[in-house]
């Protein structure tokens, strides 16, 4: 007991931390396990981009320092940049599909005219509790080649022929693009939902009074409104298309022949199926700089830490 | 006890108004019916209204029809409908719940044999054997591993959820309740990593296993439960964090002036008033365990697999039945979701901060 009274007395007498300080220790354990399972990998994974190591080398303390070679190897790679590119490619018609359903829906439950919209809310966010690894799963089995698969039978009561969708390359792109859009879309509509809702009514009858018709009055009234709240959920749901992992993982691997292997894929491929653990971890840390660029620039334009103000 | 008893009021709540819903609607309907009679509504409102809540409900409809789609298979024998040409049904030809019966297997806890020594005499103690459910006798001769992987996610997840805890609840109330050196870029840097670093589980995950091997810990479960609380520790502690704030400080006072210790302070009034924000984070955290698949299926051999990576290990078998997959499926989400509906209410009270208001 003394030596730790006498050890708490040292740490209240020195500068740095003062008694009123205690506190602190009740934080510390779960700031130090966060740390250790979190920072700790994050400096050994830049660690292991600036070396050779492979399973073989690796496990032995036999791997090599070799400097900037797999960054080289890398940035040169057009496998890299094909991933690259179709990341990017993804953000950008996923992040477009999903605001379009999470605006169509929005507007759909919050019509003036519908019945029951509360139910009809409760009942379209029940995805949200779905755990991400079922949704992507059935939604495979939706795209199955196999003649029970939903998205053919859906094809041949159109009359149309069935479609290998996860061997063909943008097909199965869609088929990503699809999955990507129901996975979000709660997270959308309940942001546009609750933004519709602060949409000034008396705009609204302002300008019905002038004459304004239904699109009209979305694009000058609703649309301006609700352009902010989107735009943040928007910024949000595009960082989560740049990492998404599982729905390709999931599909068939990034495939056809490596042609849709997002970026964290594409890493994920090298470390475990190639055995380069050296540029798997570089490919990862280039992803993640990436995204922090891209997210630090959100966060400096959108405020997205706006709650550790008022904390 | 009092917390299952206040569960237990607010479910019955819940029944009482789902039950309620319809009577209204109908008593809504028939108010604008006599309406329309007595010429107060135009028919043509009413028309238009109806045409369009039908439309509603038709997107609504649409958007759930996969979950839906897979509720139909997971009922249909093996094989069978969904196998024919004959487009989509929208209910099984002939409903089973075969596919349920292969997936949950025997529920039959076997007889055991206790001994006792009692002063030089043993004692023999023949516990019966109890049968839950014997599929056999309905036809179902092989079975899923379900039970397998529902173990191994329990011994995952439950450590998850204690050494989460211990973690969290401290932290929350000092971030709280209390000024120390730090405070705000412990919270700056919690909430930082709650907005952007959901995906780098992946990106780390190179680094992780490399780690988790040398240190001998892969295929290790409680190593994977350490993990996930350290995961789970930045969003949780906000959102706890957040939830104090909303407790008045004025009962701390008087407590204080009635000279409570600030020990008795933390366990009289603030854990017992942070219940729902407390359940919420227990839910969190068991889920988080409970639902991981990406470092669980890298880290776990196939022994050792949790639901998650079950499940993923059926998609890649192309001989396992569609009925079964989806009985599976459901098996697994369908608890999840009922927790997750009921949980909603404290969820939504739980994540009123800043950045999710827009």
């Amino acid at each position: 007991m003394s030596v730790v009274d006498s050890a708490v007395e040292r740490v209240a007498d020195s500068p740095v931390v003062s008694r009123g300080d205690l506190p602190l220790l009740l934080v510390l354990p779960g700031l130090f396990v966060f740390l250790a399972f979190m920072l700790f990998p994050v400096l050994y994974l830049v660690y292991l981009s600036f070396t050779n190591a492979e399973p073989a080398t690796l496990f032995q303390g036999r791997e090599q320092w070799v400097g900037l070679a797999n960054y080289v190897r890398v940035l040169s790679d057009g496998q890299f940049w094909n991933s690259m590119g179709v990341t990017w490619l993804f953000v950008a018609t996923s992040v477009a599909l999903k605001v379009l359903v999470g605006l169509g829906v929005g507007l759909v439950v919050t019509g003036k005219r519908v019945r029951g919209k509360r139910f009809m809310r409760a009942l379209i966010i029940v995805p949200l509790g779905l755990p991400g690894i079922f949704t992507i799963t059935i939604w495979r089995g939706i795209f199955s080649s196999a003649e029970f698969g939903l998205a053919n039978q859906f094809l041949r009561m159109a009359g149309l022929g069935s479609v290998a969708w996860l061997s063909e390359r943008w097909m199965a792109f869609l088929a990503y693009n699809v999955t990507e859009a129901w996975l979000a879309y709660p997270f959308m509509v309940i942001i546009t939902v609750s933004a519709l809702q602060d949409v000034s009514e008396e705009l609204h009858e302002a300008a019905m009074i002038d004459g304004a018709g239904f699109f009209a009055r979305f694009l000058h009234v609703t649309l301006p409104s609700i352009k902010r709240p989107v735009l943040f959920a928007s910024i949000l749901t595009a960082a989560a298309s740049f990492q998404q992992f599982l729905i390709p993982y999931v599909f068939n691997q990034g495939g056809p022949s490596r042609t849709n292997e997002l970026l964290i894929v594409y890493g994920y491929r090298e470390a475990f199926r190639f055995q380069k653990y050296g540029e798997g971890a570089a490919i990862m840390l280039v992803a993640v700089a990436v995204i922090g660029v891209f997210m630090m620039l959100n966060v400096k334009k959108g405020q997205l830490a706006d709650g550790v103000d008022d904390a | 006890m009092s917390v299952v008893s206040d569960l237990a009021a607010e479910l019955a709540d819940d029944a009482r108004n789902a039950a309620a819903a319809p009577v209204e609607s109908v008593k809504d309907v028939k108010y604008t019916l006599e309406g329309v009679r007595d010429g107060r509504v135009s028919p043509a409102t009413v028309l238009k209204t109806a045409g369009i809540t039908l439309g509603a409900a038709v997107v609504v409809a649409l958007l759930l029809f996969p979950l839906y789609w897979v509720a139909v298979g997971a009922f249909s024998g093996t094989g069978a409908s969904l196998y024919s040409s004959s487009g989509i049904r929208l209910w099984p030809a002939d409903p089973t719940i075969e596919p349920f019966l292969w997936v949950v297997g025997d529920l039959i806890v076997p007889s055991y044999r206790i001994s006792l020594a009692l002063g030089g005499y043993e004692v023999f103690l023949q516990t019966p054997e109890l049968t839950f459910l014997d599929v056999s006798q309905y036809g179902v001769t092989e079975t899923s591993e379900f039970k397998r992987f529902f173990a191994n996610s329990l011994t995952v997840a439950v450590p998850t959820v204690i050494l989460a805890m211990c973690l969290i609840v401290p932290g929350a109330y000092a971030l709280s309740r209390r000024q120390f050196i730090g405070r705000s870029k412990v919270l700056y840097g919690y909430v930082l990593f709650t907005q952007i670093g959901g995906g780098l589980g992946v990106a780390l995950l190179i680094a992780l296993y490399a780690l988790f091997v040398q240190f001998g810990f892969n295929d290790d479960k409680l190593a994977l439960s350490a993990y996930y609380a350290a995961t789970a520790v930045p969003f949780n502690t906000w959102l706890l964090k957040t939830y104090m704030d909303g407790i008045p400080v004025s009962y701390e006072e008087a407590a204080m002036i009635d000279g409570a210790p600030s020990w008795k302070i933390v366990t009289e009034i603030i854990l017992p008033l942070s219940k729902a924000g407390l359940a919420t984070v227990f839910i969190f955290t068991f889920l988080t365990g409970w639902t991981e698949f990406v470092v669980a299926q890298t880290l776990l051999s196939t022994d050792n697999y949790t639901l998650p990576v079950g499940l993923y290990s059926l998609v890649g078998r192309y001989s396992i039945p569609w009925a079964r997959f989806s009985a599976f499926a459901l098996t697994f989400a369908a608890p999840i979701v009922l927790i997750y509906l009921f949980a909603q209410r404290y969820i939504e009270g739980g994540l009123s901060f800043g950045g999710m208001e827009g």
